[in-house]
């Protein structure tokens, strides 16, 4: 049994915007792309690290009502924008060791779902961000 | 200055600050933050006589 879990429920700012409240899913992924160094007179495979890739995902609620996650998202599409998220919404306000805030800057939003809707379902989108530069503060 | 409309950036009615790389045109956009220089009128003034 692990001795240290954590239930998931971050907090987030996009563009500076608060949506903690319709969120439900969220994602904050560094890779570090690998680059094949491998050579002549080797078996093995071995690779060295080229660029990072910072990536955010998310799955909101659909709101179109003032203030809310369209309102926040519409003008963002094509553009660079910045991402906050922490484990806890303390870490968001006064980050520490325990809930670091993530900020993810200059991270691009190709898309947006403008109407994703089902019968009888809460609407809800998915976002992808791409690149951008990740910082960690714990302070 | 900028101030905060929407609770959702901030205390309403408090200076906002845009953090680094804020897209802060699309804040003034949808009305989650308001330029208080843009909004003041010009105050206009007339020598003219009264008849």
């Amino acid at each position: 049994m692990a001795t240290s879990t954590y239930l998931s429920n971050p907090a987030l700012t996009i563009n500076a915007v608060n949506l903690t409240d319709q969120c439900t899913s969220a994602t904050i992924t560094s890779v570090a792309q690998a680059q094949n160094s491998s050579a002549f007179g080797s078996l093995d495979s071995f690779f060295v690290t080229g660029m990072t890739m910072n990536t955010f995902e998310c799955e909101l609620f659909m709101s179109y009502a003032a203030s809310e996650t369209y309102a926040t998202l519409a003008a963002l599409v094509g553009t660079q924008t910045t991402i906050t998220i922490s484990p806890t919404a303390a870490g968001l306000a006064t980050p520490t060791a325990t809930a670091p805030k993530f900020t993810l800057a200059n991270t691009y939003l190709e898309s947006l779902p403008l109407i994703n809707a089902t019968l009888g379902e809460l609407s809800s989108i998915t976002l992808s961000f791409q690149g951008g530069t990740l910082t960690t503060a714990t302070s | 200055m900028i101030k905060i409309i929407s609770s959702r950036v901030g205390v309403p009615g408090e200076e906002f600050t845009p953090p680094e790389y804020t897209n802060l045109q699309a804040l003034l956009d949808y009305g989650f933050v308001v330029d208080t220089a843009a909004k003041k009128s010009a105050k206009t003034t007339t020598d003219e006589p009264k008849d």
